[in-house]
């Protein structure tokens, strides 16, 4: 059965829309990195690499870059243990309270990003804590988890338990059954969720903003604060290693899991 | 002693030292209590949050207990009142609402046939292709889309410019409220195309067939079978929608350029630039109050039991 021409104009024009408004500022900063210019115009005049010369020489940011890198690791180191165990513990056991303790767990995703950054910058402040880094990557896994948890919990339906009782009957102690069963059915969502929970706080902007002092700021950050004095192409530049990153993980995603695992119905 | 070492390697030593550890510290009688201490890190984590909102109403009281010397449980009403009072955070507070509903309606119709289509299309090339497309800029973060939006919408920008190639005058696209809503769905696509492709996935082919078998034309089967069978996934993305950009701050900041704030801008404000927390925690809890609001009637209206959608099971 073809589709009718009308129905594949009307999905076809939404869809170029949506495509269009999608790429088009990845496609503008691409092209606006590239240019020999000293202000973004358009059409571009002239191609060089200039900018690029210019922001791998500069302390500050690349100072920035790493500390993102940091806070994206911390983040991802935190949550891979914490939300697989959580997301297994959801997925496997009849839990007392489970709805309450759902709402709980979701607590991240409803509470604003404003309130949650404004709350964890008293706390820490009050910690005295404020200023260093390894907060700031604590901040991104709390206010991700419900992804890392989720990504767990979706893949679980290819936890069998009579797979684990068949380890306990081949003799397999609890942990060796945990490490050689268990882990391995859910491996395709701890590793989208720990892509996820990486990318998500590599690009963290409000609570970082939040958390950062001008010793600590992170990438996003630095860029938001050039933002607002003045446009210049080495902006774009920056923002060109933004979109490697995201390409690194797609391809990453893909070649590990598949992305069609988002399609999946649950 | 070598064939020992070989018969009992390195890492089976290791094991099974741990496996006596946990018998030790952990005896089967204890086993009912497994899934809770799994769930122990993860509750401890977000309880960092729960105390973080604690010090946020706590903050708020703080600053008025200074101020007028009185038992404070009138003090938090009288701080949402001054709060209230204020014309201006009424008209922040209803560019807010009214940006976030306006977003929400524009993503999912813009999001449903890009979803249908990722789902339906029987070509693996062009599925791949629509989901790097979603992935790229939902992995690239806001700050650096609504950079790409300045390029694009600026002065002198690419709009500017091909509109100038038709002889229109250049048009001051940027800092006002249609861009900042614009900005929002653009960077809200993902999210709703993401939360609804699931939804349409559990829908099987076959019905659409048989709806249109029974003289149904495709947009009577769009009205009558899809989007109400796609009710779960239309509620999760516009409530994830609905609610990302009712306390978003970096599009109203970057594209509305300071006149064009939403709440979270002003929450923002009064901590560091006017520097009054307890105005400021007492604004944070009252957004946090309209979204929990938000998304209650929601559920009243829609039904409840679709917040199911971002966990596995129910």
């Amino acid at each position: 059965m073809t589709a009718p021409l009308s129905k594949s104009i009307v999905i076809w024009v939404m869809v170029g829309l949506v495509l269009l408004t999608l790429s088009a500022p990845t496609v503008v900063v691409l092209g606006a990195s590239f240019t020999s210019g000293n202000i973004i115009v358009f059409p571009p005049n002239g191609f060089s690499l200039q900018w690029y010369g210019k922001i791998a020489s500069d302390v500050g940011l690349r100072g920035a870059f790493m500390r993102s890198l940091t806070v994206a690791a911390i983040c991802t180191v935190i949550a891979i243990p914490v939300g697989t165990l959580a997301g297994i513990a959801l997925a496997k056991y009849a839990i007392k309270f489970e709805r309450s303790l759902q709402v709980y767990l979701l607590l991240p995703f409803t509470i604003p990003l404003i309130g949650s950054g404004i709350g964890l910058m008293l706390l820490f402040g009050q910690m005295g804590i404020l200023g260093q880094i390894w907060p700031i990557g604590i901040a991104c896994c709390v206010i991700n988890l419900p992804f890392m948890i989720w990504a767990v919990t979706a893949s679980a339906a290819n936890l069998d338990p009579d797979l684990e009782l068949a380890a306990a009957n081949c003799g397999a102690p609890p942990i060796a059954t945990f490490f050689h069963v268990t882990l391995p059915a859910v491996m395709p969502g701890v590793i989208s969720g720990s892509l996820l929970m990486f990318i998500l706080a590599l690009n963290e902007f409000l609570v970082s903003l939040l958390l950062t002092d001008a010793r600590t700021v992170t990438l996003p950050v630095q860029i938001y604060n050039s933002i607002r004095s003045i446009i210049t192409p080495d902006l774009a530049a920056i923002s060109v290693v933004f979109i490697a990153c995201a390409a690194i993980i797609i391809a990453l995603l893909d070649r590990l899991v598949g992305l069609d695992i988002f399609l999946k119905s649950k | 002693m070598r064939s020992y070492r070989t018969a009992y390697p390195f890492r089976w030593r290791v094991m099974d030292t741990l496996e006596m550890l946990a018998r030790v510290l952990w005896p089967n009688r204890f086993s009912g209590a497994v899934p809770y201490l799994m769930l122990a890190p993860a509750v401890l984590l977000v309880l960092l949050l729960v105390i973080g909102m604690a010090q946020i109403a706590d903050s708020s009281l703080h600053v008025l207990d200074r101020s007028t010397f009185l038992p404070s449980a009138d003090f938090t009403l009288a701080n949402y009142q001054t709060a209230l009072r204020q014309p201006l955070y009424w008209m922040i507070i209803w560019r807010s609402l009214l940006g976030a509903a306006v977003v929400t309606l524009l993503s999912l119709i813009f999001a449903f046939p890009y979803a249908y289509l990722m789902v339906r299309t029987p070509s693996a090339l062009l599925r791949k292709f629509l989901l790097i497309a979603l992935f790229l800029p939902f992995f690239i973060g806001q700050v650096v889309r609504a950079y790409g939006w300045l390029i694009i919408l600026g002065n002198q920008g690419v709009m500017n410019e091909m509109l100038g190639w038709v002889g229109i005058e250049p048009q001051r696209l940027l800092f006002n409220y249609p861009a900042v809503l614009f900005g929002l769905v653009q960077y809200m696509l993902p999210f709703a195309v993401l939360m609804l492709a699931p939804a349409i996935t559990a829908i099987p082919e076959e019905i659409e067939s048989a709806a249109s078998s029974l003289g149904a034309n495709w947009w009577r089967t769009f009205t009558h079978v899809i989007l109400p069978m796609s009710k779960p996934g239309l509620v999760g993305a516009g409530l994830v929608v609905l609610t990302l950009s009712l306390t978003d701050f970096a599009m109203p900041a970057v594209l509305g350029g300071g006149s064009q704030d939403f709440i979270a801008n002003a929450i923002y404000d009064q901590f560091f630039r006017t520097s009054d927390q307890g105005m400021g925690a007492a604004l944070t809890l009252f957004l946090v109050g309209i979204g929990s609001l938000v998304v209650g009637v929601i559920f009243t209206v829609f039904g409840a039991g679709t917040l199911a959608m971002g966990r596995g099971k129910k």
